[in-house]
């Protein structure tokens, strides 16, 4: 060999570059960037990061707030709705990983104006963060079992003019104007429902059933994280509902389409830290599934979840 | 080469590599977040900045650590990959950094602002270590993580030099276990929880990459080494005829054989035969595959310079390696078994008139 041909070039990185060397990096260097290019554009195609969880941004409620089997607030629905179901049912959480705030929770039982940021997936949403003041309960409403000591029983003082907000009337920041569930209807629809009975434990029995799904938090999973559940989701939905925000249960059907229910126990209560070691593990749960106005329970002894 | 210790020693090829690196780490990260808000944008969903975000660094620094670990099979499978070499622990620490912005942005958004600390929230979020399928991926990461700490920690030659090179490779070598960690790490973590085959496919086909990449790098080393083997025993006086004969070595380049286990290069310059160790000093780079230049045999890895008479450094540097005795009967070349100590001057066989090939 030719000690001064190109084969016996020697690359040193504190001398010129031999010329075989740059050649050779004018085409390695521009092939790697391809690559980087390519993968990075290929990536984020194949991550389940989509789906359609949305912050709707802050909005405002009236309703009754309820504590238990998780916290949430009973909005009347807006128009006439004697035919259908009256209500929505919003869950309520902290900002945090953290369950709603004690002042907040110490206004259950009463009829509360609430303004907090609205988390929703398809026909699941939360209420993130709220503050709640007590007002008088609207003329012609009367609630009955308000699961606390209060007694709220209506006829109240004739008070309140407004109109009951409807969750998309204020300050929603979002640019879509899908309302947080499906019902709403545009603002200028309302009217306040003229004689009302709200029960919050008054649920309808839907039978027994044997369910198969995923136990996640109500609120990442909904909300800003994407996928928001399964294995890499699970310390953060443990943390959530250890926490104090409810847990959801996650079904799809025999149509792909997900079902969201709530958790209690045999005695109408929360089961948050019963259910950590199964959280974002598939599992089945048998018991009774109850519906309140829009929101589904499923009623069982937490010991007999099973994993799958 | 140091005389003394300067935290980064900059040269205009090492200013090139690293403005490259960045940039090309800088456009993947841009891109991932673009691709993906626009995707966000295109099904009505508005971008979500840190779960997108933490996705960008973890795999920029998966793929990068694949860019890191194809080098060195590369360099033994073809020498025109050295200018990616002598640089390549910038890339590590670089790797190190994507790799902590990944798993800060992930201990804020799942562990943090919960009723646990962070860091303790990690470990006990998930414990089910006996289960295969349901195992804490998340510590596969971090134990990778405190290997790449380890590793861009003692990156600087203070350490190469204070722990030696054979314990600091060593330790170097942790790069493998860690990279068998991310592996899990994202096979028992992301893989799970997305769906898209595609996804496994993507991983697998890096896996075989790396894992090809250095078995073909060591059957031409196993091949290498057949081929160099002395080809007779030590006679009375110490000397191996190494099989290799004036002709075979081209000018200021050198041969390499191997004599009782240990792989000596043999160089012709100037008219005259010297071996010493094959191993340099610096990184344990093959000096054999070097060449003399400025009457000094220049590794190929780095460029630390060694005199062939004597193995030293010249002045003011101060690595050495060991020396070998050579004689020659005619063509063939001889070398003595035994090496003197490191920086040892001997006098190299002088070729004949006849035999300058």
């Amino acid at each position: 060999m030719n000690p001064d041909s190109p084969r016996d070039d020697f690359y040193r990185h504190y001398a010129p570059m031999p010329k075989s060397y740059r050649r050779f990096l004018l085409v390695l260097i521009p092939i790697l960037f391809l690559g980087i290019l390519a993968i990075a554009a290929f990536l984020p195609n194949i991550h389940s990061q989509l789906n359609t969880g949305k912050i709707q941004g802050r909005q405002t409620f009236e309703g009754l707030l309820v504590a238990e089997p998780v916290p949430h607030i009973i909005v009347p629905r807006p128009g006439n709705t004697e035919n259908g179901d009256g209500f929505s049912r919003y869950v309520l959480s902290a900002g945090n990983k953290a369950g709603v705030s004690q002042k907040v929770l110490d206004l259950a039982g009463q009829w509360v104006s609430m303004k907090g940021l609205v988390v929703s997936r398809n026909q699941y949403s939360m209420v993130v963060g709220p503050t709640a003041e007590a007002i008088a309960t609207p003329e012609g409403v009367t609630i009955v079992n308000p699961t606390d000591s209060t007694d709220n029983t209506s006829p109240s003082e004739p008070e309140p003019t407004e109109a009951i907000a409807s969750p998309e009337d204020v300050e929603s920041d979002s640019t879509d104007a899908t309302s947080p569930s499906d019902d709403s209807e545009p603002a200028e629809a309302i009217e306040t429902p003229k004689s009302i009975t709200i029960d919050p434990t008054a649920g309808i029995s839907l039978g027994e059933f044997e369910l198969e799904g995923e136990i996640l938090d109500g609120k990442c999973y909904p909300g800003v994280m994407k996928p928001g559940r399964g294995k890499v989701h699970r310390a953060c939905a443990i943390r959530c509902i250890s926490g104090g925000i409810p847990a959801v249960f996650i079904v799809q059907n025999d149509r792909g389409e997900s079902l969201y229910f709530l958790l209690e126990d045999t005695e109408g209560k929360a089961v948050n830290d019963r259910v950590l070691p199964l959280v974002g593990d598939r599992i089945k749960i048998s018991g009774e599934v109850m519906q309140y106005d829009d929101m589904l329970v499923v009623k069982a002894d937490p010991d007999t979840y099973a994993r799958m | 080469m140091s005389v003394g210790y300067k935290s980064i020693q900059w040269t205009k090829t090492k200013l090139i590599y690293d403005v490259i690196l960045i940039a090309a780490i800088a456009l993947y990260v841009y891109l991932f977040i673009t691709v993906s808000a626009k995707l966000g944008a295109e099904m009505n969903i508005p971008p979500v900045g840190n779960a997108v975000r933490i996705r960008a660094y973890g795999s920029a620094a998966f793929v990068l650590l694949h860019v890191i670990l194809s080098i060195g099979p590369l360099c033994r499978l073809n020498d025109k990959f050295l200018p990616l070499l002598f640089n390549r622990r910038h890339m590590g620490v670089t790797m190190f950094v994507l790799a902590s912005i990944h798993a800060a942005k992930t201990l804020n958004l799942y562990h943090a602002a919960g009723n646990l600390d962070p860091i303790v929230s990690l470990f006990v979020g998930n414990t089910e270590y006996f289960n295969l399928a349901a195992f804490p991926f998340e510590t596969c990461g971090i134990v990778a993580l405190l290997i790449f700490f380890m590793m861009a920690a003692t990156s600087h030659d203070f350490w190469l030099t204070n722990l030696t090179a054979p314990i600091w490779k060593a330790l170097h070598m942790g790069v493998y276990a860690a990279y068998a960690l991310l592996v899990g790490h994202v096979t028992l973590g992301a893989l799970q929880s997305h769906r898209d085959p595609l996804l496994t496919v993507a991983v697998g086909i890096g896996m075989v990459w790396v894992v090809g990449l250095h078995l073909a790098a060591a059957l031409q080393e196993a091949k290498l080494d057949r081929q160099s083997l002395a080809v007779g025993d030590a006679d009375a006086t110490g000397f191996v005829e190494t099989g290799v004969t004036v002709g075979d070595i081209v000018e200021n380049r050198a041969k390499i054989v191997t004599i009782s286990g240990e792989r000596v290069a043999i160089f012709k310059y100037d008219g005259k035969i010297a071996a010493v160790s094959n191993v340099c000093q610096h990184q344990n780079g093959p000096l054999g595959e070097g060449k003399i230049v400025d009457g000094c045999i220049t590794c190929p890895w780095h460029g630390y310079q060694y005199l062939p008479e004597n193995g030293a450094s010249p002045p003011p540097f101060t690595e050495k390696i060991p020396t070998f005795d050579v004689r020659l009967e005619g063509d063939r070349i001889f070398v003595k078994a035994i090496p003197h100590p490191a920086g040892t001057t001997v006098e190299p066989a002088q070729i004949p008139q006849s035999s300058v090939g």
